[in-house]
């Protein structure tokens, strides 16, 4: 029962990093020239252009709420209702995820929240392999 | 360089064409703008033919096929919802330039059913998991960043609906004609919080067309229906920190303004009418101060006004906006100017706005890209 490389678990969305040690983390690219902070590696900077490529650094893990939507109705097959939400990380990296575990009348902009890794709703690829995923719960509710 | 003048302008009625292509759409509203103009299809020296789910089907041929093929160039472009504004830039340019005398503008489409977006991807469907990719959550979540710094409400948010739904009563190429008052916008289904279903556009089909042409055509043609592009500009979206994450419809559309204005040598005190890019209840609110209709945080109250419903200050939107007139992707930004264009000509009918002579028009293009066009009557 060797672990097959197929069935490790693996990113469901780009910006997160999976370790050799199976730790999750999310990997945000700055500019060495401008300080920019970025979601993805690009090719120059995107703020200043510079050709100095972007370095990854690991994001921090909790942060504010930017703004939100409660949202009623999605495309097919979505579970609705569920809080959409834009959160700006303690380090300058936005994010977009699901908050969770919070009454959606209570949510403010500026709120505290902390950013937890999950099984991505329990997804598997074709060969059985987990997914890591994120969201959002309200800081001290973690 | 020659100045620029629309001297043709049409569209068809919005809505559901079910049975009928998106270029017989084209081609009809290419046919109604020539009648318009008095040109023949034989005046035309290019055709630009806007969409953004069909551009690539070459359009503007299909549309010549229907109509006449002349042989004449025909550019096909596409770029979100800014298509129609983009189509008649590049239009623009080619008459600035001296290349053609006289060219049809044509944008058509036939949206696709049920909500529009979601991209393509590799993994668990990021819907729900990673917050939200339609557009009324982005559009939400861009207002809620209004209310947040200035705490813009739902019912002002909502009185752009109500705004434009009564306006829309009186467009009869409107697709939705029907007054809405504020408590049903309010309790019509809930999509994004704060935007219920009325709050957001109207997917529906639809084609406009223009004809635009050099000073010295224009001339020939007799001025008296004339109107002058005073600006046209088309942007695309500046870098800002939260984007692409979060969708930035501010900058963008705030670059191409002043742009247009600095072009016209015109500022927002001298519009008399503006069509923009009501894709949502929450982006009209926030386009009054991108466009410099109000301060910085004052379009709650300049909704509350009414100074931009018709009869007001600076009336927004009087075809019923994307909101109840339709918002067919490739045409709207093409379908905005035909609006400007039968106020400055006082052929507006019902909703006309009295006396205009100077009107802005403005789309969006998720993406992003902006267009701003400045018309002024001839
Ligand atoms: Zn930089």
């Amino acid at each position: 029962m060797a672990t097959d490389s197929l069935t490790l678990p693996k990113p469901a969305t780009g910006v997160i990093r999976i370790g050799t040690d199976g730790r999750a983390s999310i990997e945000g690219f700055r500019c060495r020239d401008c300080g920019g902070v970025f979601a993805e590696q690009t090719m120059s900077c995107r703020r200043c252009a510079s050709r100095n490529a972007p370095e990854a650094f690991r994001a921090a893990e909790s942060g504010k709420l930017y703004s939100w939507s409660v949202v009623h109705r999605s495309y097919p097959g979505i579970a609705v209702p569920f809080v959409s939400a834009i959160v700006d990380l303690d380090d300058g990296l936005t994010l977009k995820g699901t908050l969770r575990g919070v009454d959606a009348a209570a949510v403010r902009q500026g709120m505290p929240v902390s950013l937890v890794f999950d099984d991505a709703g329990g997804a598997r690829d074709k060969e059985g392999a987990p997914y890591v995923g994120f969201h959002f719960t309200p800081k001290g509710d973690a | 360089m020659s100045d620029v003048y629309i001297v043709g302008a049409d569209m068809i009625a919005f809505g559901r064409y079910p049975d009928r292509t998106y270029y017989q759409l084209g081609a009809e509203a290419s046919l109604k703008a020539l009648d318009d103009s008095g040109l023949s299809i034989k005046d035309i020296g290019a055709v630009y033919a806007s969409s953004c789910f069909n551009a690539q089907s070459m359009l503007g041929q299909k549309v010549l096929k229907e109509i006449g093929q002349t042989g004449v160039p025909c550019i096909n472009v596409s770029n979100a919802c800014a298509s129609g504004a983009t189509a008649v830039r590049e239009a623009f340019i080619g008459i600035k330039s001296g290349i053609y005398d006289a060219v049809l503008v044509v944008g058509s489409e036939k949206n696709p059913r049920g909500m529009l977006g979601g991209a393509p991807h590799d993994g668990p469907p990021p819907e729900g998991l990673f917050g939200s990719e339609s557009m009324p959550a982005v559009f939400a979540e861009a207002g809620m960043v209004h209310t947040a710094a200035y705490g813009t409400t739902i019912e002002q948010f909502a009185q752009v609906a109500v705004k434009n739904h009564h306006h829309a009563t009186m467009n009869p190429k409107a697709a939705y004609r029907k007054e809405t008052p504020l408590d049903e916008v309010l309790a019509s289904e809930m999509i994004a919080w704060p935007l219920t279903k009325l709050m957001c556009s109207a997917n529906v089909d639809g084609a406009a067309a223009l004809v635009l042409v050099s000073e010295k055509k224009a001339r020939e043609l007799g001025m008296s229906r004339a109107v002058r592009i005073r600006a046209s500009m088309l942007t695309s979206d500046p870098y800002e920190p939260r984007n692409p994450v979060m969708f930035d419809c501010n900058s963008v559309t705030r670059l191409a303004a002043a742009k247009a204005y600095e072009m016209a040598g015109l500022g927002p005190k001298d519009l008399d009418i503006v069509e923009l890019h009501d894709c949502f209840a929450t982006a009209e609110i926030l386009h009054y101060e991108n466009l410099g209709l109000c301060g910085e945080g004052e379009a709650g109250r300049l909704i509350d006004s009414g100074d931009t419903a018709l009869g007001g200050r600076i009336p927004v939107n009087v075809s019923g906006g994307l909101l109840s007139k339709g918002h067919p992707i490739g045409a709207t930004g093409v379908a905005n100017m035909v609006e400007i264009v039968e106020h400055l000509r006082g052929e507006a009918g019902a909703r006309q706005v009295t006396g205009a002579r100077i009107g802005l028009s403005h789309v969006l293009g998720f993406g992003a890209a902006a267009g701003v066009h400045i018309l002024e009557k001839a």
